[in-house]
């Protein structure tokens, strides 16, 4: 019994955090209200990926965004007419179902930068928190 | 009494001595900062809880800040600067717009080597209540303080809003 405590409290203050999601800014794939895990040990051994959804710390480990990762270190990314584009080309996103006609200039991500946006576009830009951020604020990966 | 008895019992001692030592121990300075901020939240959330609005607690609210106070709340705000005016500011705020709950997560504090000044790194919380419906929303933003030791208290000196996720290129 001792072990399996000890097992579950390092699994979850450690490995898996357990979030519960706030807000609409990831409709419609996670709404608010949602118990989420995010796995601290995702990006250990690789880097995060396009297309994944990480959890990232503000001043710490108690309040998170969790977003979807779009652009990769090194790539310019832009969105015109709510279409995001990556060096020039349209981003495929069938996660994303309203589209606002969100306009934001072109930025060229920096070493260990990644753009981060949620997926509900149908809100207005100037209500959802996108933008850049550094490698080391993304607590690991949004699972289940 | 047997030497495991005596044992037992000196160990009990101790362990009860060291319980009441931490508990009655004087804070540390980044415990009183943390402490002076949760005290400043509580304040701003009482003045939402009983309807009068930040207007009757203005003079309490001073207390908490230099009177150089400096809040930025980055881009596209212009800076606030002085007690006066944030005071004055949160007077005209009306209660029935102040529906919401102020809460500081994540403080960190870092103390300068003086002693009398700290920079604190927080997430802010704000828990709004629609009026209409009831229904709350969370809104979170990072910021940086500095604090001064003034007489005694600890006191906000400067709010920087810190861009967690970054737009301007």
């Amino acid at each position: 019994m001792l072990v399996l405590a000890t097992i579950s409290f390092v699994t979850f203050k450690w490995v898996l955090i357990p979030i519960r999601t706030q807000g609409s800014s990831m409709l419609p794939t996670y709404g608010p209200g949602e118990l989420k895990l995010v796995n601290r040990l995702a990006y250990q051994s690789q880097l995060p990926a396009r297309g994944d959804v990480v959890a990232i710390q503000m001043a710490g480990p108690h309040v998170l965004y969790v977003k979807r990762v779009i652009g990769l270190p090194g790539e310019r990314v832009s969105v015109s007419q709510g279409l995001v584009q990556i060096n020039g080309q349209a981003l495929q996103e069938p996660y994303v179902r309203n589209r606002k006609p969100w306009d934001v200039p072109e930025v060229t991500l920096g070493t260990g930068e990644y753009f981060v946006i949620g997926d509900n576009r149908g809100m207005a830009a100037g209500e959802h928190d996108f933008g850049r951020v550094e490698l080391d604020r993304i607590l690991g990966k949004v699972v289940f | 009494m047997s030497v495991p008895r005596v044992a037992a019992v000196v160990a009990i001692v101790a362990a009860i001595g060291a319980a009441i030592w931490f508990v009655r121990k004087p804070a540390d300075e980044p415990t009183l900062v943390r402490q002076r901020l949760d005290s400043f939240a509580d304040l701003i959330n009482k003045s939402t809880v009983d309807g009068a609005g930040m207007a009757a607690r203005a003079a309490e609210l001073s207390a908490y800040l230099t009177e150089d106070v400096e809040v930025e709340f980055g881009v596209g705000s212009p800076p606030i600067r002085g007690r006066e005016t944030i005071v004055g500011m949160a007077d005209r705020l009306q209660p029935r717009t102040a529906a919401f709950r102020l809460r500081f997560e994540d403080v960190m504090v870092a103390l300068k080597p003086t002693g009398d000044a700290a920079s604190v790194h927080l997430t802010a919380e704000i828990i709004r209540r629609s009026i209409t419906t009831g229904e709350e929303s969370l809104d979170a933003r990072e910021f940086s303080l500095e604090m001064r030791r003034v007489g005694g208290d600890w006191k906000i000196a400067r709010v920087t809003a810190v861009q967690t996720l970054k737009q301007a290129p």
